[in-house]
């Protein structure tokens, strides 16, 4: 018998491949990562996601379009280029959706603005935060049918992809993203709601943090696209005229907060520190004596040119996570526990004999986690509390791995062979509805 | 497998307008050979493709028109020739190449013809002959499945009933197939695809490189992969990113890509020769919009002369500090200027100082005068004057006009070239005469002025293929080199004095030089009246120093600045700001980069640049930084204020090295960007010099293609093959 075209090495180049050669189990899936900052959006078996987009979007007030009331922006170009009226709006609002419409053209565009144009060809694996009620959960199964109408569907839980993104079935999985800080214990795959704890010290709270030190130095926060062109100077009493860009109007408030991010951003990566031990921080930053201050001072320059060397005061936001007493701006209610004091709590909902496994297993993901020395205020932190058994920390050495954990573990999850049985297909959610969602994926 | 040999490479570059390609790997490489613009036309059957406006007209017609010269009322409003491309006789069969098409049929109508538009090949009259031979064949293709209803209309009622006329400058009814980068028309682009793929005709063991544009999706490579083995029948294929291919052109570990095109300029942060997907970024300006407000300012110039303007060497951005003639030092120059020249490193912003200013001080000598007459707005006047009195000394011929630098003149003029086949970009919109503003005038003066503005400066730029515009094709960074032999022999201040005793030589030099420039627009004009072109001088104002000012530099600075603070690793994005590449043709108008570059200094380096912190020697007055952190440099440190961040520097060395734990704390960065300047271009591709290195993603390419296929010869799965194909099928597109 001739040999099939699959054992020749080449087919000569004439011949046209024969069908059914390559079957659609092959397409990979897309694993959906949203966040309240950013979107994340990736095949499954990649290692780092492809499109990662922001989840604010602008909208331009307009009462002739009757969906949103406005029209919508969404993308990055689109949030960063200046319309007049443009407001920017976040559609999520602690991992959880508050605006189910924006959000799905937010994710579709996430898909098909790098992705893949078809995303009715997809299985999708979408994570989810461990607090997301049951009705969110089957909205999202019902979008994720009826408007993308994919063939497959699983909704995972963030924290086991965190895990299983740093190898560990079971883990006390802290995440310090952008709107919260979570611990969320995981064994053998299993997240436990007993012991999940949150608290919204994290990123924007650094942000908010900053905004706040920042008006009380008197430093104008013009953002880059608000200037011309900047002049330093470092005497703040006695600034240089401010160079306007003038668009001939005046951006949207929200916009400006979203353009001064950018720079609060940055201070964040390059500027900010957390001070390496617990309960040593000077109360009174500014009567340290000269020689204890222990610390390098650090310059930056803000966008209108200010230049400036932060000493202590660039400890001050990041101490605030952990001791959210020291906070430059009061919190309007009750102050939050402090994350290690949030760690312990969970630890101690936890059976007593699964807390030793889950101090030897503390991984630490999400971008916040990225500030200068934070896993080892978090060790001191942890070790001061634990002084009896072994507390280990692990955490990805990569910025992606530490930024996009869940997205990751998504990946890893979905390119599993034996995953394929726990996908929720069309058909199922066409015979049970949204509900299959509760029933298969707990 | 046999190992692919160099010269059987197909390379591809789709891009929004062109489409650059080459078969082989030449010893030495060569910009593209073929440029191909990427547009088709609706075929004559529902869903096939033309390379080229095809008109359907009945015998009938033709014999009233005769000899194979239809005169018709064509887009420019004039009569031209038209070549008749066949008539259907008997036929080949028609699809005998293409195999079993079923997608769309995009194959079916493709004809191997010769595009006339690469460039450089103005002689139609040649190609003609070959042509005709081409189009039989492809003519019958289309024909013959619509013979019958086409027929119904004809008088002669033979089987030849109809002649098609390939119409190369009607672009009317052009489908692009691209748009912003995207493919928007997948009919259209196959048959763009597979009409490159037969004009260059390649043998069946040859592998194809395609560039990917960065806007392409996953699914849109998987598609282009399953056609390029299902309908080319390619034995390896492999796709390259635009920005990977820059980058590889520059062999830049890490850089900041710019990539400016029609309609939009893609940026991407390259770190450690890895493209940072998830930051890069696509911003719909390019070329076009400076297009378009120049049409704004300039509304009385049609489409197409803004384009040509736009090509043409005397639209530059200024640099900073060098006022637009005619109007007041403005503010905005002021304000552009960065913040601290001195403290820049090299690539910083060129002083304040015309590209041509110095090429042009032994013109200016002799013609002291002239300037003035210019200065006092009696240019005009003074030139028609001129024009009687040397109407026979073509030598002489506005000279005086030639010699004063393009910044310096209020008004300056260009050839318009009428009807360049393909030179222009968009629909072209029907002709009208120009209408001539008050105060403007249609230089009459059959040297183009502007096309030889400094004739020391073009024989440089001679070698360059131009397509019929002097595009400005040597980066402005290297003027620098240009004007050193120059500068020299000049001293600063030129006098009159001076130049009545010292004239001679440079007298005689200026003569040889303009010898030449006259020469070369003879033979330009020569080949101009062969391919039917016709110039004409369009004269315009200081509008053309403007072309920018529509946004488009902060856009991308902006964009920029986005994207490299995207990119996930801080540590290193120092280093792209370090290195920025600015490709794309869009990029070719004089002074863009140093403009741009100009527009991101001013806004985003952080001042001062560590460069000088390192070679800066260390004053002694190091101002003890306050106790309380809080208290701002004194004002008299302001001067040496490097040193706060020399401090900062050793300070964050000590840190890193100290930092000897356990948990992985990774490194802070200082703020960036500390540096910014324009990478170095790569000397050892003297083709490529020519031709500037606006299109090096093609040089990326031919590197790109070198190491797949020929060096590595698949042992790193650098390239997609048939046995790939046949096990993963499309998507085997994603694993190399």
């Amino acid at each position: 018998m001739a040999s099939t075209p699959q054992m020749s090495q080449v087919l000569p180049s004439t011949t046209k491949p024969a069908e059914l050669e390559y079957g659609g189990d092959e397409i990979s899936a897309l694993v959906l990562d949203p966040g309240t900052n950013t979107t994340r959006c990736g095949f499954a078996g990649e290692d780092t996601p492809k499109t990662c987009v922001p989840t604010s979007y602008g909208i331009i007030p307009d009462p002739e379009e009757t969906k949103f009331l406005g029209k919508l922006k969404i993308g990055d170009n689109a949030i960063h280029s200046v319309i007049d009226g443009m407001e920017i709006r976040n559609p999520m609002h602690e991992g959880i959706v508050e605006n189910w419409d924006v959000t799905t053209e937010i994710w579709r565009h996430c898909i098909e603005y790098r992705l893949s144009s078809r995303v009715e060809e997809h299985p999708l694996l979408v994570t989810e935060p461990i607090w997301n009620p049951l009705k969110k959960r089957e909205k999202t199964t019902e979008i994720v049918f009826e408007d993308f109408n994919v063939p497959a569907y699983f909704l995972v839980k963030s924290a086991v992809c965190e895990s299983f993104a740093n190898t560990k079935g079971t883990a006390l999985v802290v995440n310090v993203g952008h709107t919260y800080t979570s611990v969320t214990p995981v064994i053998d795959g299993i997240p436990l709601k007993k012991g999940s704890e949150r608290t919204p010290l994290a990123g924007q709270h650094l942000t908010t943090q900053l905004r706040h030190q920042f008006s009380d130095l008197g430093i104008r926060m013009a953002p880059w696209l608000m200037i011309k062109t900047k002049a330093p100077y470092t005497d703040l009493t006695n600034p240089t005229p401010l160079r306007t860009r003038d668009y001939g109007f005046q951006p949207h408030q929200s916009f400006l907060e979203l353009q001064q991010d950018r720079f609060i951003h940055e201070f964040k990566e390059c500027i900010s520190e957390t001070w390496p031990k617990p309960k040593t921080f000077p109360t009174d930053i500014n009567s340290v004596p000269e020689s204890n201050r222990l610390l390098q001072d650090k310059a930056y320059e803000f966008p209108d040119g200010y230049q400036r060397r932060f000493g202590l005061d660039r400890c001050l936001a990041p101490e605030s996570l952990f001791n959210p007493s020291v906070s430059p701006k009061p919190f309007t209610g009750e102050t939050p526990k402090g994350i290690a004091e949030m760690i312990k709590d969970s630890i101690d909902h936890i059976d007593a004999d699964a807390r030793v496994t889950m101090l030897n297993n503390i991984v630490v993901v999400g971008g916040t986690s990225l500030l200068y020395r934070f896993n080892e205020r978090l060790n001191e932190e942890l070790m001061a509390m634990f002084p009896g058994p072994r507390v280990k920390i692990y955490s990805p050495g990569q910025i992606p791995e530490r930024k996009y954990s869940a997205w990751l573990g998504g990946s890893i999850l979905a390119s599993l062979g034996a995953f394929h049985q726990l996908w929720i297909s069309k058909q199922e959610y066409d015979e049970i509805g949204a509900n299959i969602i509760e029933r298969r994926a707990k | 497998m046999p190992p692919f040999r160099d010269d059987h490479i197909l390379l591809i570059a789709p891009g929004s307008t062109w489409t650059l390609a080459q078969l082989g790997l030449p010893e030495s490489f060569t910009p593209a050979k073929v440029r191909i613009p990427s547009r088709m036309f609706p075929g004559i059957e529902e869903g096939h493709y033309l390379p080229n406006k095809v008109h359907e007209v009945t015998e009938g017609q033709e014999l009233m028109l005769g000899n194979g010269e239809v005169v018709t009322a064509g887009p420019n409003g004039k009569p031209y020739k038209k070549r008749k491309v066949g008539e259907s006789a008997s036929k080949p069969s028609a699809t005998a190449t293409n195999g079993g098409a079923a997608d769309g049929g995009a194959a079916g109508a493709e004809d191997s013809k010769k595009p006339i538009d690469t460039k450089g090949d103005t002689t139609m009259a040649d190609a003609t002959d070959e042509k005709e031979h081409h189009d039989e064949d492809h003519e019958e293709e289309g024909h013959d499945d619509d013979e019958d209803h086409e027929m119904n209309g004809t008088k002669d009622k033979a089987s030849n009933g109809k002649i098609y006329y390939d119409d190369d400058f009607d672009e009317e009814g052009a489908i692009w197939c691209m748009e912003q980068g995207r493919i928007v028309n997948w009919e259209c682009f196959f048959a763009l695809l597979l009409h490159v793929h037969e004009h260059i005709n390649p043998t069946f063991h040859t592998p194809i490189l395609m560039i990917s544009q960065p806007s392409w999706t996953c699914t849109d490579k998987e598609r282009i992969c399953q056609f390029i083995f299902e309908k080319i029948k390619a034995p390896g294929f492999c796709m390259m990113d635009a920005a990977a291919a820059i980058s590889a052109a520059y062999s830049a570990q890490s850089s900041l890509i710019i990539d400016v095109g029609y309609e939009k300029t893609d940026i991407t942060a390259i770190i450690d020769y890895n493209v940072q997907e998830l930051g890069r970024t696509t911003i719909p300006e390019g070329g076009n919009s400076m297009n378009k407000h120049l049409q704004k300012l300039l509304p009385h110039l049609s489409e197409d002369e803004i384009e040509q303007l736009k090509h043409s060497s005397i639209c530059e951005i200024l640099p900073p500090g060098i006022p637009i003639p005619g109007e007041e030092d403005s503010d905005k120059d002021t304000i552009m200027r960065p913040p601290d020249i001195g403290a820049i490193g090299m690539g910083g912003p060129l002083p304040p100082k015309a590209p041509e200013e110095e090429a042009n001080e032994e013109e200016e000598e002799g013609v002291t005068n002239i300037a003035a007459i210019v200065a006092s707005g009696k240019t005009q006047e003074y030139l028609a004057k001129k024009e009687k009195e040397k109407a026979d000394k073509k030598a002489g011929l506005g000279l005086g006009e030639k010699r004063l630098p393009n910044y310096k003149r209020e008004k300056n003029t260009f050839s318009y070239l009428e009807k360049l086949a393909d030179q222009s970009t968009g629909p072209t919109k029907p002709d009208q005469a120009i209408e001539v503003p008050d105060g403007e005038h249609m230089d009459v003066d059959p040297a183009p002025a502007t096309e030889e503005p400094q004739p020391s400066e073009n024989i440089e730029n001679a070698t360059v293929p131009t397509e019929g515009d002097a595009a400005p094709a040597a980066p402005s960074s290297e003027d620098p080199l240009k004007v050193n032999p120059e500068a020299p022999p000049k001293p600063a201040g030129p006098s009159l004095m001076e130049s009545m005793f010292s004239g001679t030589k440079d007298d005689d030099e200026a003569k040889k030089a303009q010898e030449k420039a006259l020469r070369r627009e003879e033979k330009k004009r020569q080949e101009a009246a062969q391919s039917g072109e016709k110039r004409r001088e369009v004269e315009v104002g200081t509008e053309r120093f403007k072309v920018a000012e529509g946004g488009i530099l902060e856009a991308i600075a902006d964009a920029a600045h986005r994207v490299v603070s995207s990119a996930d690793d801080y540590n290193q994005r120092n280093d792209c700001w370090k290195s920025l590449i600015i490709a794309g043709n869009g990029s070719r108008v004089r002074g863009f980069k140093d403009a741009l570059l100009n527009t991101m200094i001013a806004k985003y380096q952080v001042s001062p640049s560590t460069g000088t912190i390192f070679t800066s020697e260390l004053p002694s007055n190091i101002p003890t930084p306050s106790g309380t952190g809080t208290n701002t440099p004194q004002p008299s440190s302001f001067n040496t204020q490097p040193n706060a961040l020399l401090l900062q520097a050793a300070a964050n060395n000590a840190a890193a090295a100290a930092l000897a734990q356990h948990h992985p704390s990774i490194p802070q960065a200082n703020q960036s960007p500390s540096e910014m300047k324009i990478a170095k271009i790569p000397e050892y591709f003297p083709e490529w010099k020519d031709a500037g290195f606006e299109e090096c993603v093609f040089l990326g390419a031919q590197l790109g293609a070198k190491i797949y296929f020929v060096t590595d010869q698949g042992a790193n799965k650098g390239f997609v093959t048939r046995a790939d194909y046949n096990m993963q099928g499309p998507q085997a597109i994603h694993n190399i």
